[in-house]
């Protein structure tokens, strides 16, 4: 099958924060001014105590994998199987859940639990948050 | 005594048709579940003054004022097409009860038709070049089908924390093939061994074939009206006792604070608080078993069993099956009648306690529970014989 490009996002007004930081090879977050509660995706209020626009602060990019799937049959031309998804939390804020592919990781060795840490993946003229196994192999 | 402001009773049930491999006309299959519901009320369909039906794409089933039209109803005093978000094909007879309850409307018709092909992910289809709105986040991943990735997910984690095994996810498949086996309306069915389970393809690992349901061509239609107008009808009524609907906090389908039960343990919660009845008055249960994962939530966001005891509680498949303390699914459910999307498990759960099962009938079946959804979807009802 011929290999398509992987879709690049496409930013929106309350989410450019979080693109233009990954761009920088920043992970930033929503963390509410107010009572301190982190959320995500990025959205115009906190929805933990409804203050406006929560500013979005630099995590470590460290995290840990909640959950995954592994596509082992192809869905679509873009993404080559097998592939990783993951919901990963991060250590700053264990109630905040990112999406990811787990990447450059033996995906055998995946366990629920595992460590991750950032990276990024250039997509379009964007750079995509990504995730690897901490101190894994790399392949 | 009832939260509702009037009593209110289902007093038809109705089907198409169901079937795999070719291609009917939604009309048909609405006009034939709808028909038959009304048929099986006793009423004239020019009595109908309220309709309401669930859709998720755009033209996998004909829109209220079709039906209206088709059938010749002067007026409509209630109607709504539910999209999307809401307890999937319960969304309507429960939406159906509230206008009921209300009095702004007195016979509601309610039906969901799907066809086989609606959400077929057969093909693979073109890569779109950028995503936005929430597949920013998600779809930039390959999450597509995301619906099949997210119980995936939840099936990993819910195996992780509880310890729940492949096999006792399997007892939810083999369970609906014991009850289609006794049911010959179903579509799928062949019996299944847990060999036959745990070596069926895999989707997205862990989520395998037969923890998905069997998408089929059809409708299922249900009839709502007051207990009063009830008490006219030649049928026997089964009775609303409680409605309720549910989100969980941080509601969405990926991104919500509760991944493994969503928002099943609010909707259970408020469910009780409403009801004139307790979990061990349950007889029959008609749980949404789009995927595997969702009875097995919602055994225990409803307390059957405690939290991550569904293994045990289980036990091999006896309590889910015939003769067991919760027959489940008694049709074969979505995963093997075919996938109406929990319409279907209402109508199933009526017939139950109006005694017409046949083969598969819970002896004195009396009260029944009936959910649907179980993300930021859920809605269920508590429904009894009288």
């Amino acid at each position: 099958m011929e290999t398509q490009p992987k879709p690049a996002p496409e930013p929106d007004e309350i989410s450019l924060p979080y693109w233009e930081a990954a761009q920088r090879g920043q992970l930033m977050v929503q963390k509410c001014a107010s009572c301190g509660r982190g959320q995500f995706p990025p959205e115009p209020i906190c929805r933990h105590c409804q203050a406006a626009d929560p500013p979005f602060v630099e995590m470590s990019g460290t995290g840990t994998i909640y959950t995954f799937a592994v596509y082992g049959r192809s869905f679509s031309p873009a993404f080559e199987v097998p592939y990783a998804l993951a919901l990963v939390t991060l250590d700053e804020d264990p109630g905040v859940r990112l999406m990811t592919n787990i990447v450059d990781s033996d995906l055998d060795q995946l366990a629920v639990g595992d460590p991750v840490k950032v990276t990024y993946e250039q997509r379009g003229e964007w750079s995509l948050p990504q995730f690897r196994v901490a101190g894994g192999v790399a392949r | 005594m009832t939260h509702l402001s009037k009593q209110v009773a289902l007093v038809g049930v109705g089907y198409s048709d169901l079937s795999r491999g070719d291609a009917p006309d939604p009309r048909r299959l609405t006009l034939q579940s709808c028909l038959a519901a009304i048929s099986d009320a006793g009423i004239a369909a020019h009595e109908i003054d309220g309709i309401f039906e669930y859709l998720h794409g755009a033209t996998e089933s004909p829109r209220t004022s079709w039906v209206q039209r088709a059938l010749g109803i002067e007026n409509l005093n209630a109607y709504a097409n539910i999209y999307a978000d809401g307890p999937s094909g319960l969304g309507p007879p429960m939406t159906a009860v509230t206008a009921v309850a209300s009095g702004a409307c007195d016979v509601a018709l309610t039906y969901r038709t799907l066809p086989q092909r609606e959400g077929s992910t057969g093909a693979i289809g073109a890569a779109p070049a950028v995503l936005n709105g929430p597949d920013q986040f998600t779809g930039v991943y390959g999450h597509a089908p995301g619906i099949l990735a997210n119980y995936a997910l939840k099936k990993r984690r819910r195996m992780h924390e509880f310890g729940t095994t492949a096999e006792e996810y399997g007892q939810i498949a083999l369970s609906a093939r014991r009850w289609s086996a006794l049911n010959e309306r179903a579509v799928q069915r062949q019996p299944l061994t847990m060999e036959d389970y745990l070596s069926s393809r895999s989707i997205v690992d862990p989520l395998l074939l037969l923890d998905c349901d069997y998408p089929v061509n059809g409708s299922c239609a249900v009839v709502v009206t007051t207990e009063e107008r009830a008490a006219d009808l030649r049928g026997r009524p089964v009775f609303v006792d409680a409605v309720a609907w549910g989100t969980g906090t941080g509601a969405d389908f990926v991104f919500a604070d509760d991944l493994l039960y969503g928002g099943s343990i609010a909707c259970s919660r408020r469910l009780w608080q409403c009801s004139d009845f307790t979990v061990d008055d349950l007889d029959v249960a008609g749980l949404y078993d789009g995927f595997t994962h969702l009875p097995i939530a919602w055994i225990e966001a409803l307390g059957v069993c405690t939290f991550g005891e569904f293994g045990q509680w289980v036990d091999d498949g006896r309590s889910i099956g015939p003769g067991g303390v919760l027959p489940l699914n008694t049709s074969g459910g979505m995963l093997a009648e075919g996938r109406i999307q929990g319409i279907g498990l209402l109508a199933e759960v009526v017939q139950q306690l109006r005694h017409e099962c046949g083969e598969r009938q819970v002896g004195g079946a009396r009260v029944g529970v009936v959910a649907g959804g179980g993300s930021n979807d859920c809605g269920a009802m508590i429904v009894h014989a009288g």
